[in-house]
Parts: C-alpha cells; sequence; structure tokens
C-alpha cells in the first residue's frame, strides 16, 4: 500500500513509541492501564492525521492527546480494547524495574499523589519529559504565561504539602544539577 | 531543562522509566501489532462520527470581534448601589479579624488617599485613584494578573440595610510579592460612582487623569453577553482556556448556576465554531472552557470543548487579541 498517510504514521509511531510509552507508564499504575493509554493515544493520532503537526511538535501534540486520554480512562470512559492486549506483556516488562524506593522517596510520591490531576501533569511534563515552558504550552494547548503561572502555582503548592507532610530533604537527597543557582 | 527547579529535580527519581529513556520499543513484536491494527482501520469512517452534527460558521466569532469595542474593568458595582443620598455614619471601614481577612464597607468615595492608607495599614497593597466624571487614568498602568487565586477577594456586594455603599472582604494571605490591588473610583453621570478593582502586576503608573474616550459599552447581540465584561456575573474572573473543574468553583462561589454550550470546531480550528447543544448535564471536569455568556439571572452559559485546541475557537486566537479585560 503506497499511502503516503500511511507511511507518514508510521515514521511518526517509530519516532514516538518509546516516549509515548514512557509517558503512560510513569502515570499508570498497572501494564494494562499504560497499554490502553498507548493504543488509544495512537489511534486517535491516526484517526486525526490531519492536524499531527510536522517534526518534533508531533511528539508534543501527542503528549495533549495522551493527556486527554488519560483523563478520559481515569473517569472510566474508554473500555479495554482488543489491541491494546497486544502490548501488555511489553509495558509489564517496564513495571519490571520499580523506580527507587526509600522511607523519603516513598513519602515524596505519596505527598505528590495527593496533588491536583493538572499539578502533577504540569511537574511531570518538566521533570520527566523534560519539557520546557514552550513545550508544554504547545503540548497543553494554553498560552506560556499560563504554564509559567500554573507551574509556579504547582511548585508553591507540593512544596506546603512537602512541608505539611513532615517531609524534610536532606541537602544530600536534592541531587541539585551542576551549574544551577538557586 | 533550563527551566528545571528543585522540586523536578526531587521529582526525577520517582518515575518508572527514568527521565530521558524510552519506553517501549518500537520494534518489539506488540508495538508491530498494534501498529498493524490501528491502521487498518479506515481513518475516514472513524473520524465521521463525532462531527455528525456540522453547523459552523462564523456567525459566534463576529460577535466574539465585535465585543471587542468593549472595555471591560475588574469588578464594577451597579452605581445604583453606591448613589449618596444619606448622610451615613462613616466614609468607610476596613477592619482585619486574625485570620488575615480584611472586610471593606464604603459608603463615600472621595476619600481616596484616606482609604487608601488604611488598606496599607491592614496589609492589603491597594492603590486607590478617584478619577471626576469624564476623565479616566491614563492606561495601561500595569499588566492585570491572569490568574487570581481564588478566595483572595470577593465579589462587592450590597451592605444589608443600606440602600449606598458596598462591602467586600480580601484574603490578605493570599497576596504574592510584587501585586497590587488598583482601585479606580469613578463618578458617573448623575451622581453615581463606579469602582474597578483589578489586581496588577507591580510596577503600577500613578493615575495620570486624561478624558474618557473609551467607547461607550455596545454589544453586537444585546441577547449575548460576556459574563466576564464589567457588571458581568463573572466580572473580574477569566474563564478561557481553563477547564471545567477549574471554572465551576468559582461559579459555584458565586451562587450561579452553570449550563453548558458544547462547541463543534470546524476541521483545523479556523476560528469560529458551531453549536452542537446547549444542555444543563454536567460535562466532563477536564473539559475546556473558552468563553462565558450571561443567559438570564443567575445562569451563566459555558462555551466548551471535550479537548484542548491551539487556539481559543471564539476569538480565533488568544482571547487578549480581541478582549481587553
Amino acid at each position: 500500500m503506497d499511502d503516503p498517510r500511511l507511511a507518514r504514521f508510521e515514521a511518526v509511531y517509530r519516532e514516538t513509541f518509546g516516549q509515548i510509552t514512557a509517558y503512560a507508564v510513569r502515570r499508570c499504575d498497572s501494564p494494562q492501564d499504560a497499554a490502553d493509554i498507548v493504543a488509544e493515544t495512537f489511534t486517535i493520532a491516526w484517526r486525526r492525521m490531519d492536524e499531527l503537526p510536522p517534526g518534533k511538535e508531533a511528539t508534543l501534540w501527542l503528549y495533549g492527546v495522551a493527556r486527554n486520554v488519560l483523563a478520559n480512562h481515569r473517569r472510566g470512559e474508554i473500555r479495554r480494547q482488543a489491541r491494546s492486549v497486544e502490548l501488555d506483556v511489553e509495558m509489564v516488562d517496564l513495571y519490571g524495574a520499580a523506580p527507587d524506593t526509600g522511607v523519603e522517596l516513598t513519602a515524596i510520591a505519596e505527598v505528590f499523589r495527593s496533588l491536583p490531576d493538572d499539578d502533577r501533569e504540569l511537574l511531570s511534563l518538566v521533570a520527566w519529559e523534560g519539557l520546557d515552558r514552550r513545550q508544554i504550552a504547545t503540548a497543553l494547548g494554553v498560552s506560556r504565561n499560563a504554564v509559567r503561572i500554573r507551574l509556579h502555582r504547582a511548585r508553591r503548592r507540593f512544596s506546603r504539602a512537602l512541608v505539611e507532610a513532615g517531609v524534610h530533604l536532606t541537602p544530600e537527597s536534592r541531587l541539585l544539577p551542576a551549574g544551577r543557582s538557586l | 531543562m533550563k527551566h528545571i527547579d528543585e522540586i523536578e529535580t526531587m521529582m526525577r527519581p520517582l518515575a518508572r522509566v527514568a527521565p530521558g529513556r524510552s519506553g517501549g520499543s518500537p520494534s518489539g513484536a506488540g508495538a508491530r501489532t498494534l501498529l498493524a491494527s490501528i491502521t487498518s482501520e479506515d481513518p475516514g469512517t472513524a473520524v465521521a462520527t463525532p462531527r455528525r452534527v456540522q453547523r459552523y460558521g462564523p456567525r459566534r466569532l463576529v460577535l466574539g470581534l465585535a465585543a471587542a469595542a468593549v472595555v471591560a474593568t475588574g469588578i464594577v458595582v451597579d452605581p445604583s448601589l453606591l448613589r449618596n443620598g444619606h448622610s451615613v455614619s462613616a466614609a468607610y471601614a476596613v477592619t482585619k479579624d486574625s485570620d488575615g481577612i480584611v472586610y471593606i464597607q464604603v459608603r463615600d468615595f472621595r476619600d481616596a488617599a484616606g482609604l487608601r492608607k488604611r488598606l496599607r495599614e491592614l496589609g492589603v497593597p491597594a492603590i486607590v485613584d478617584h478619577v471626576p466624571q469624564g476623565q479616566m487614568c491614563r492606561g495601561p498602568r500595569a499588566t492585570p494578573m491572569e490568574d487570581i487565586p481564588s478566595g483572595l477577594y470577593s465579589v462587592p456586594e450590597n451592605i444589608p440595610g443600606e440602600r449606598n455603599g458596598w462591602q467586600m472582604r480580601i484574603d490578605t494571605k493570599l497576596f504574592e510579592p510584587g501585586q497590587t490591588f488598583v482601585w479606580t473610583i469613578t463618578d458617573l453621570p448623575g451622581g453615581g460612582s463606579s469602582t474597578s478593582t483589578i489586581l496588577m502586576k507591580d510596577p503600577v503608573a500613578p493615575c495620570v487623569l486624561v478624558p474618557d474616550d473609551t467607547p461607550k459599552m455596545k454589544e453586537a447581540d444585546s441577547k449575548v453577553r460576556r459574563a466576564t465584561r464589567k457588571g458581568g456575573s463573572l466580572a473580574g474572573y477569566r474563564v478561557d482556556e481553563k477547564t471545567v473543574g477549574e471554572v465551576l468553583p468559582e461559579i459555584e462561589k458565586r451562587g450561579l448556576k452553570a449550563v453548558y454550550l458544547i462547541m463543534a470546531i470546524p476541521p483545523g480550528n479556523p476560528g469560529g465554531f458551531g453549536e452542537l447543544r446547549t444542555q444543563e448535564k454536567p460535562v466532563g471536569k477536564d473539559w475546556v472552557v473558552w468563553e462565558a455568556e450571561d443567559v438570564t439571572s443567575g445562569v451563566v452559559r459555558l462555551l466548551v470543548t471535550d479537548k484542548r485546541y491551539d487556539k481559543n475557537p471564539v476569538y480565533g486566537g488568544p482571547r487578549d487579541n480581541v478582549i481587553r479585560d
């Protein structure tokens, strides 16, 4: 099938599959849920190929789609489809290597989970996907200024929640990147 | 990673797939089966379902652009509330309780300097200016804050049992450094006054009086009125680009009821939209609000879509390009 649409989709799929699966696995508690998110996200992308932007922006656009899919999934609006089962095994592998654990990290993770959904998403896009403000603005379809303000608020709420939960960070645990001024 | 903060650095070890690492491989068996399954679907038929009602057109966009003539400014109290007639006990009363909540009652609007001093004493970073009829402060004096913290201040309301004056409450704990409450008290023809209260970013320029040449209030269609305009039910509050979940608490706080206009967005979102339906049934909290309109007293219609678009369909781009609040 010499379909340019198909060729483009396959290229985008190859290019972004690793990032989108990582996105889903970082946010879902079970491999099955992650498989659902990935399958639904790419299904929507295939249906909306006309809207898919070129180049690197495609990844940001897919993050935006995945974000909506995730929200729908949490509301129980997405039913398991046969096609996502195919991915289960691969997703399970990603769940095998648990993130670092420790009393302090567990406490931080607990506080993080208590934050509003939008806060968690913004902080995650920075910390886990490594996006800057412009990229987040593109992915979420909001202005950069809105991202700046919301991110500021999310950080503040997280800090406060950590203090309230009695999580005090020792200097060694801060893992400050080199060259960063506080 | 230039913007990364300490918070995010701390979060990095929480990621199940380490930041910078890839998740699954597209060449794995599952990934290839999924790809084949998705692309075996005819994309054309799949798209048809959500777009079955197509009533697109520029109508609403025209309304949005026409509304640009209206210059809305934060909260403005109905001048009928403010008419001076009776002598009253005090020009204003400002008190603060132990929780940092400041209560303000204003009955006479001429002593701007005194009111400003009193507010500052009680921790409200306010600038108060009094503007004679037919004049205005030369704008813009500062950039208005985009997102005002929920609960920072209440909508001005009547003082119970009195015909004149208004009252409001301000939570001084919610002010952040670099913010100033800019109050402008303007005399109106007929003896009333209006007060606009806008939270702005420092620095705020002093009020330089100039003739008031702002276009008079006019809207293309009197049946459609933005709820966020001055005097509207959501005056002083921005709804555009927020989620339904973010906007609803403000609507409830103001004692309003929401109905939802489900928008139909043409392919490519060129600006403008159609109306699928208007419903009372709540939509998902993650739906996106693009504008709010006053329907009848106490009812606000939210213009919503089930997902985010790259630009505001009501205005064909950022609302700020069209509307100045």
